[in-house]
């Protein structure tokens, strides 16, 4: 199903009239570090969906694609949809998080109240009343090695899933400032924990510690010295791939290589927008969703999509010591308020607060 | 003399008083308690714990390519012993440690793969030398392994019966891929021939509300991929111990038991509370037919291995209860299935009448069997006998036994094996119906709350509570009414669950001696393991006395004054605040906590699905231990600790 714009005919001038406002139609394939989004298919309440609100996406290694939406799971296969809600078992309808054990292809599904984990159609809940689960508000997931490490709450949760056991890491017990966990990455021999108002945590499994990552100056509105750490504590979410960790606060992005840090803020950087809701980590390159569409960027060359007042789709490319393009598209992101993205080589999948996007690509990419 | 024993009489009557009862318990006691409940207790002196004679008890068998030579599994002994099928003598035995259990073949016959129940471990044989070549860990209580060659290389399949879960090995080289769910208690397992699907029988039902219709499942796997593909629902049914494959029809057959334990068990004169079936799935789609085994007026109690001859023709189900192998003619099978409509094959498990259309024969067994297994060109059947020492050779074309491989004497000498086969025999129930093992598979538990009540359908549960390490606990049932073994086992249980004579007095001291002799689940943690810091900790808070902040716990809500070590029971009823509303008594019997972790679900109706549901949804009131003060991490530690009993 094609999205159509609100108000056909204003595009229709948009369009007309981009020349003369200095905007161009979107190449092909312009030479950049990452792919570049040719179009987009989305799928709001009209085509199905259960809800306006998708809060995550998951590209299962099968396959197929996992949504987590206000109203249930729906689970993409060979272009269709299908829907797993309480009815099914679920512990809540409210999917917060979604992760793949990769080896066994069981999915883990985090909810206002409640983790999940569906098993070829089975699905198991653990609450805070019935299993280890510190918190039934399960914001983050991730499976790494043989255990299952889960943000609440009310602090981290390790499952092992050999053995059942749990583990509970809070400010009881580590140095973790507050107990609001939103965020966990495994990150081969380390876990990073991002925490809501106590920066980023990382665990390192030879040593067993947690170590603290906070912001220098320690100043909610302001990054009073660029590059110096973690821009902010407010941690929304973090991402990790290929030794690079990503940090999304409402304030700004921060990126860690292991020795140092860098930070980007709106006004300095083309970040879309300071108030990042999630970021996606792939090779050395970081998917970033905010509450005005998506930046994409390796730290250098910058990508933007977001919808202009008008419901155009446009692209802001920024490449280093270039002057900047903006540029129009077909299409536009369901929502520009973006709340989760996958993405890999071949395409990228959005959930917004109103409907899900498809990206395609342009053919060729760097 | 006399003034000693009126010392120790008056010592006696004041000590074991109430009043000295409720300075150590911080509560009237509700019920009468002699001073061994406290005093003199040693799990060392109970029957478990003692040295028992071993048997030749055989378990899994497998079959040479050239059909010449049976392997079987001697888990009892430790060892693996070689049969000639011809002369059914027995050629060697070799040692294998940790519990031999399931067996296959490579398709050459040269590796003998044989799953090691105690030792949770694979071990590969040299099957001409006997001689261990290789080991691998596994999950906990590996209980059947079978080969499968796929395009990503050879394959071995393992249930792993007590951590729920299956390993997927590849050979080359050995290594364990991956260890994807199963149901619960995972027990058998067959693979395709073309390697593409795995079937792994769970012998329990999944956890679940106590007033829901239970169900077991069958797990099926990609070998390949080590992931489940499909879990296939066995409604209202469990104890499914076999699983066989007819290729041809693109179907997998599944012993098991249809529990109806939602009626009241009183129900038995009617043949309502639990038959004998087979369910057959698609292996290709997944559909699941349950046909009966049984007849009208005659049950075949516990039924346990399966197998399907290469043709498709016959499937032959060992009945452990009954000492019978049915004969199921598939092609009758398959032409009632064929006319039938889907109502018919909804309720074709509870018309036990259907049965004639394909049961061709029951063929008598010596005590107990158990596993079954086909030779490579379906010619001869081969039954374990398990409490009879035996195995059973049975030429499958006739239907006709051909004689027995001798593996032991039958152990006729030995009370605790005379006490199990009384317990694995459904010849004392009504009809046949059923054995203590239907309820109590290896006198453990069905995780199973039954209906014991004449109350109406389904209102008065009662869960099932496991006999493992039961010696020394009594007294018995969860109103804590009967003082012995002998009164539970006796005349009472006769007219309420078997509908029969009881068990004749010797029989009934041999099944007693038995229920004594079953050791306590295996625990989680290595008995000579350190406690894990958790656990540590768990322990502090099990035998607290005062909160973290200092307050005093009441004498009486301490866990350890009513589960005191080294049973973990006080064997007082109390009042725990969880009396249900169609409940007689507010006082229920203080379970054992020995392997508490493998017995759920929880407290007298079963209506605790975890151990820390006990104290977050069903101890509001601090009456089960002062729990209101934990967090979650003291919880969790306190689980673990309980864990490791």
């Amino acid at each position: 199903m094609k999205d159509e714009p609100p108000f056909a005919w204003a595009l229709s001038l948009l369009v007309l009239a981009a020349p003369a406002l200095g905007l161009k139609a979107a190449p092909a394939a312009p030479d950049l570090p990452f792919p570049l989004i040719e179009r987009f298919e989305n799928f709001t309440m009209k085509d199905g969906l259960p809800s306006h609100k998708v809060h995550c996406v998951l590209s299962a290694s099968d396959g197929k694609l996992w949504v987590g939406t206000y109203q249930g799971v729906l689970v993409r296969e060979e272009g269709k949809f299908r829907k797993i809600g309480t009815e099914d078992g679920l512990s809540h309808p409210v999917i917060m998080c979604l992760a793949e054990d990769s080896r066994s292809g069981d999915v883990w599904i985090g909810t206002m109240r409640g983790l999940n984990r569906y098993s070829a159609g089975r699905i198991t809940t653990y609450t805070q009343t019935s299993s280890g689960l510190p918190n039934n508000v399960v914001y983050g997931l991730d499976v790494v090695g043989g255990s299952l490490w889960v943000a609440t709450a009310a602090g981290l949760g390790v499952l092992d899933l050999k053995t059942g056991s749990w583990s509970i890491f809070d400010q009881s017990n580590t140095v973790m400032h507050e107990p609001w966990v939103y965020a966990v990455k495994g990150a081969g021999d380390r876990v990073f924990v991002g925490v809501w108002g106590g920066g980023i945590l990382e665990y390192e499994f030879s040593t067993a510690v947690f170590k603290e990552h906070r912001d220098p100056d320690r100043d909610f509105h302001f990054d009073l010295v660029p590059d110096d750490g973690p821009i902010n504590d407010i941690t929304a979410w973090i991402a990790w791939d290929d030794g690079i960790l990503w940090q999304a606060t409402y304030f700004g992005m921060s990126r860690y290589d292991g020795l140092r840090w860098r930070t980007w803020q709106e006004k300095k950087s083309p970040l879309l927008s300071n108030f990042l809701n999630f970021i996606w980590a792939r090779g050395r390159v970081a998917w970033v969703g905010t509450d005005r569409g998506v930046s994409v960027t390796d730290g250098d060359t910058w990508v933007n999509y977001r919808t202009s007042p008008q419901g155009q789709g446009l692209v802001e490319i920024a490449r280093p010591g270039q002057p900047p393009q903006t540029r129009t598209m077909p299409t536009h992101l369901a929502n520009d308020f973006v709340l989760g993205i996958t993405a890999d080589q071949r395409e990228a999948w959005f959930a917004t607060s109103d409907g899900l996007s498809h990206a395609t690509f342009a053919q060729a990419q760097k | 003399m006399v003034v000693l024993l009126t010392t120790v009489g008056v010592l006696g009557h004041h000590y074991g008083s109430e009043g000295h009862i409720r300075r150590k318990l911080g509560q009237p006691p509700l019920a009468k308690a002699s001073c061994f409940y406290c005093h003199f207790v040693s799990t060392t002196r109970l029957a478990w714990a003692q040295p028992r004679p071993h048997h030749d008890s055989p378990a899994g068998l497998a079959v040479s390519p050239d059909g010449k030579r049976l392997f079987i599994a001697l888990d009892d002994r430790d060892e693996v012993a070689e049969a000639d099928i011809g002369s059914r003598r027995v050629l060697r035995r070799a040692k294998v440690p940790g519990g031999p259990y399931g067996l296959a073949l490579g398709p050459e016959g040269k590796r003998l793969f044989v799953t090691c129940r105690r030792g949770d471990r694979l071990a590969v044989l040299d099957a001409e030398t006997l001689k261990q070549t290789d080991s691998l860990p596994v999950g906990t209580g590996p209980t059947a392994v079978a080969f499968c060659r796929t395009a990503a290389g050879e394959r071995l399949i393992v249930a792993n019966s007590m951590s729920d879960d299956i390993s997927v090995i590849s050979l080359a080289p050995l290594k364990e891929l991956g260890r994807p769910v199963a149901g619960r208690e995972p027990f058998a397992v067959a693979a395709t021939s073309d390697g593409a699907r795995a079937f792994v029988a769970n012998r329990m039902v999944g956890l679940s509300s106590v007033k829901t219709v239970p169900a077991s499942e069958v797990t099926v796997v990609d070998p390949a991929t080590a992931r489940v593909v499909r879990r296939d629902t066995l409604e209202s049914a469990h104890l499914s111990e076999g699983v066989g494959l007819d290729e041809k029809r693109c179907w997998a057959l599944t012993p098991l038991v249809k529990v109806r334990n939602m009626v009241p068990i009183t129900q038995v004169a009617g043949g309502w509370v639990m038959s004998s079936g087979l369910a057959i799935s698609d292996t290709k789609r997944g559909g699941i037919v349950q046909m009966p085994l049984d007849e009208a007026n005659d049950f075949f109690a516990d039924p346990s291995g399966v197998a399907v001859d290469p043709a498709g023709h016959r499937a032959f189900v060992a009945s452990g209860g009954a000492d019978v192998v049915s004969a199921v003619d598939l092609d009758r099978l398959a032409a009632w299935l064929g006319k039938a409509d889907a109502t018919e094959r909804q309720e074709a498990i509870c018309d036990l009448s259907l049965s004639a259309e394909y049961v061709v024969a029951r063929i008598p067994t010596a005590r107990n069997p158990r596993e079954l297994v086909l030779s490579p060109d379906g010619a001869t059947l081969l039954v374990a006998e398990r409490l009879a020492d035996s195995v059973l050779v049975v030429d499958a074309n006739r239907l006709a036994p051909l004689g027995r491989i001798v593996l032991g004497d039958g152990g006729m000498e030995d009370p605790i094996r005379r006490g199990e086969r009384v317990f694995t025999t459904a010849a004392y129930t009504f009809q046949h119906q059923f054995s203590c093992r239907s309820c109590h598979p290896d006198g453990h538990v069905d995780g199973l709350s039954y209906d014991f009540d004449g109350d109406g359908i389904g209102d008065n549960l009662l869960d099932n509570r496991s006999l493992l390490g039961v010696a020394g606990t009594g007294p018995f049932k969860w109103n804590g009414k009967n003082p012995t073994l002998e009164v539970q086992c006796g005349p009472r249980f006769a007219r309420v669950l078997m509908r029969t004579e009881p068990f004749p007095p010797k029989q009934l001291r041999d099944l007693t001696t038995f229920i004594r002799s079953l050791p306590p689940p295996r625990a989680a943690r290595n008995q000579d393991a350190k406690l894990t810091p958790s656990q540590e900790r768990g322990r502090a808070i099990f035998f607290a006395t005062r909160t973290p902040d200092g307050r005093e716990i009441p004498l009486a809500r301490r866990c350890v004054t009513c589960h005191p070590p080294p049973l973990y029971s006080v064997r007082l009823p109390f009042n725990i605040g969880t009396r249900g509303e169609h409940d007689t008594t507010e006082a229920f019997d203080t379970p054992h906590l020995l392997g508490v972790a493998d017995t759920a679900p929880y407290l007298h109706d079963g209506r605790a699905q975890s151990l820390e549901e006990l104290w977050t949804l069903y101890n509001p009131n601090d009456l089960h231990g002062v729990s209101s003060y934990m967090n979650k991490i003291q919880l969790n530690d306190l689980v673990e600790f309980l864990k490791t009993l």
